[in-house]
């Protein structure tokens, strides 16, 4: 087969290299993202030489060649039409940017915020414990000591992944963003490095200034709580990072690429990015005070609306300047309730969440992350519910509002500053029914509203999702998501022989696995000496170093131990079958000592290959690394 | 429909990759041909088939083709063993 001509055949078809947005290819599909999907002639791309079908699912245009051909086509089809290979990450990254600029961000918050959830939402959850015993025993409320060793340990171990929530987000965006996390993480430390003044007790001012090549001073302060200017230095960092992984040599690049990165990113962060966000933090601080000094409660309901995105943008550590500068001012503070009301109402649109949904693993999250927002730490219930779903989110900021409006119009207002949610109360006591009202309020309008609007049982949706999804457009190229596809009529599953490490065709190093002269496949390079019957079938040849089945099914399958060891003339090799005999999935066929096989030079790599893949559309590889025997290793349809 | 018998030359007989390449040698001609070695016998197109027969160096085989085109495909197939087996 030409796969030059396939490759301009197809570039043709898909409307040209000004149509590409990316291209990519896993284990037997090159996957597109198109530009305009009405320049693609499907129909004329399905006859071209080597396709075995042609579809478009999650936003790409996905066409089918099959292991091993797949490499070869997409190599001469970057060569082509002048792209550089991109990943099938970036690839996905590009089908989801077809969404707007909004859904696009909160998209990815998703994905940075989802991976550290398990760090975040327990913490948070004792956190607010933490803090509210902390303050019932400064007031005198309880008699606890917290100078107790076990108080001290329990503070500092709840706050740490809030002290540090930048560097797990530096980690997590740097992996959504293609850089390396580790590098993500670096920018996140640089950014809450212990040199800098906390931004938490920043109650003297800033200490110390630096100056910017004699144009502008900036503060020398820690970006503690900040999401939003982490997220965009370790963007900028990523793609200073790519950028120069493709120009800095090879020799080089492992010195060169993260220092400058690192370096670079940290200047622009301390310099531009952070003070540029200060700038803009305080514009939007000064707009709040005097958004709230509306009448008639105007200003508290869009406030107590948009206090919760403002968490997410990270500004909420200013507002203890608000309460303060209120306490001073009339001897309450009136932003509290309003901060309370807000932060009841995350906690109350998670809970609805929890209560509704059918996901075990969603519902195991939500209901801690509701408990602690109500307790006054709300990011996990924002960032690892609400968000996600977003119309719980929206529900929220509404609760919030509603309930903010009511603390306004009725004057609460609260004695100090510290701890919002259910123990913000002892802040109030002397409204306590007011307070009480306003959390009633907030929480009712927001569960309520998630209850009947924001959330629907995913379980539907799948099903739903499912249905459509079988007709025509599965993306079988995430076998892990599908193993509960056996029931596919027109499919079928070959489990792993043996265990080991999947490897390519062309892997092998053998020409003629790799030409798939034999048929289509992959390889494992085993980690155990043991071939196991991968499913029902009848042993059609049986020669020492290599087993060949016809499956019930019809699949025929060899599984060849080794590369070259018909050389060996079955000398470590133990066959435990013979040929005509019926063998059952999972039965041992054949050992092997791996160690001896070696040790006379020969590869223990093993082709495992379909040899009568032209009777069927297509032999798909899993995506995973490794296998276990039997685990389910090709996909023919 | 045209004979012929070959004795095997190749030091490990017809493995997996001298069968594949049968395969696809006899794939390339509209005439039926089968190996037959003993009492067993296999299409040249099947890969399966082939191996199960167990074919070793020294073994004698008979390569049956039948079809429109059995002269030409005898005489490359035969070309084919002398090569490669």
């Amino acid at each position: 087969m030409d796969y030059k001509h396939t490759a301009a055949e197809v570039l043709r078809l898909i409307g040209g290299r000004d149509n590409i947005i990316s291209a990519a290819h896993c284990a037997t599909r090159l996957r597109i993202v198109i530009a305009d999907n009405s320049k693609v002639s499907k129909e004329a791309l399905e006859d071209v030489d080597g396709v075995k079908g042609v579809f478009e699912a999650s936003g790409q245009l996905q066409i089918i060649f099959g292991t091993g051909l797949v490499n070869k086509v997409y190599d001469a089809f970057i060569e082509n039409a002048g792209i550089s290979a991109s990943t099938k990450e970036e690839v996905k990254a590009d089908a989801a940017s077809k969404g707007s600029f909004f859904k696009r961000f909160i998209k990815t918050l998703g994905d940075i915020f989802v991976p550290i959830i398990p760090a975040i939402v327990a913490s948070g959850f004792l956190m607010g414990i933490m803090e509210t015993l902390n303050f019932l025993s400064n007031n005198g409320y309880i008699s606890l000591s917290n100078e107790s060793t076990l108080f001290i340990l329990a503070n500092m171990f709840a706050n740490t992944a809030y002290v540090f929530l930048p560097v797990l987000i530096g980690f997590s965006a740097g992996k959504v963003f293609g850089a390396n996390p580790f590098l993500g993480g670096v920018i996140g430390m640089i950014m809450v490095h212990p040199n800098l003044q906390n931004a938490w007790t920043m109650t003297g001012g800033v200490e110390q200034y630096l100056d910017v090549f004699g144009l502008w001073n900036v503060p020398l302060v820690g970006y503690q709580g900040h999401v939003i200017s982490v997220i965009i230095a370790v963007f900028v960092m990523a793609t200073i990072e790519k950028w120069l992984h493709k120009r800095v040599p090879a020799m080089f690049d492992l010195f060169v690429t993260p220092l400058v990165s690192v370096f670079v990113t940290g200047f622009l962060t301390m310099t531009v990015i952070g003070p540029v966000f200060n700038f803009v933090e305080s514009g939007i601080i000064n707009a709040i005070q005097s958004l709230i000094a509306l009448p008639l409660g105007i200003g508290s309901l869009v406030m107590g609306a948009l206090y919760a995105p403002t968490v997410v943008t990270g500004i909420h550590h200013m507002y203890t300047i608000i309460d303060l500068g209120q306490i001073q001012e009339f001897g309450y503070t009136y932003w509290l309730p309003l901060a309370s009301s807000a932060n009841i109402a995350q906690g109350a649109a998670a809970l609805a969440v929890a209560l509704k949904t059918k996901d075990q693993k969603l519902k195991s999250m939500a209901l801690p992350s509701s408990l602690s927002a109500f307790m006054g730490i709300t990011e996990p219930a924002i960032f690892g519910v609400n968000l996600r779903f977003f119309r719980p989110f929206i529900c929220a900021c509404i609760g919030g509002g509603c309930g903010a409006m009511f603390a306004s119009i009725t004057s609460l207002g609260a004695s100090g500053t510290g701890v919002t949610g259910i123990f913000g109360i002892l802040l109030c006591l002397n409204a306590p029914v007011k307070y009480i009202l306003m959390f009633l309020i907030a929480a009712g309008v927001s569960f309520v509203l998630t209850w009947l609007f924001g959330y629907e049982n995913k379980k539907t949706e799948q099903k739903k999702g499912n249905d459509i999804a079988k007709a025509d457009t599965q993306d079988h190229c995430e076998t892990a998501e599908k193993a509960d596809e056996k029931s596919a009529e027109d499919e079928k599953n070959v489990s792993a022989p043996l265990a080991g490490a999947v490897v390519s065709l062309t892997e092998t190093g053998d020409e003629t696995f790799a030409s798939k002269v034999l048929g289509e496949g992959v390889a494992i390079e085993p980690s155990e000496g043991k071939v196991y019957a991968p499913f029902d079938a009848t042993i059609t040849a049986m020669m020492g170093h290599a087993v060949g089945l016809t499956g019930k099914n019809g699949v025929e399958l060899l599984i060849h131990v080794g590369i070259d060891t018909v050389k060996l003339d079955g000398k470590h090799y133990k066959p435990h079958c013979e040929e005509g005999q019926e063998v059952k999935a999972g039965t041992l066929l054949l050992e092997f000592d791996r160690d001896a096989i070696q040790k006379e030079g020969y590869r223990t790599v093993t082709p495992i290959i379909v040899t009568n893949a032209d009777d069927y559309k297509a032999v798909e590889g899993t995506e995973q690394k490794t296998v276990s025997a039997l685990e389910t290793l090709l996909t023919v349809k | 429909m045209k004979q012929f018998t070959y004795i095997i030359t190749d030091e490990v007989g017809i493995h997996a990759r001298p069968a594949g390449l049968l395969v696809k040698e006899a794939k390339q001609y509209a005439s039926k041909i089968v190996i037959q070695k003993g009492e067993k016998q296999a299409e040249a197109t099947k890969l399966m088939a082939i191996m199960g027969l167990g074919v070793k160096c020294g073994d004698e085989i008979i390569v049956q083709v039948s079809g429109e085109d059995e002269e030409h495909a005898a005489t490359q197939m035969e070309a084919f063993f002398k090569e490669n087996l």
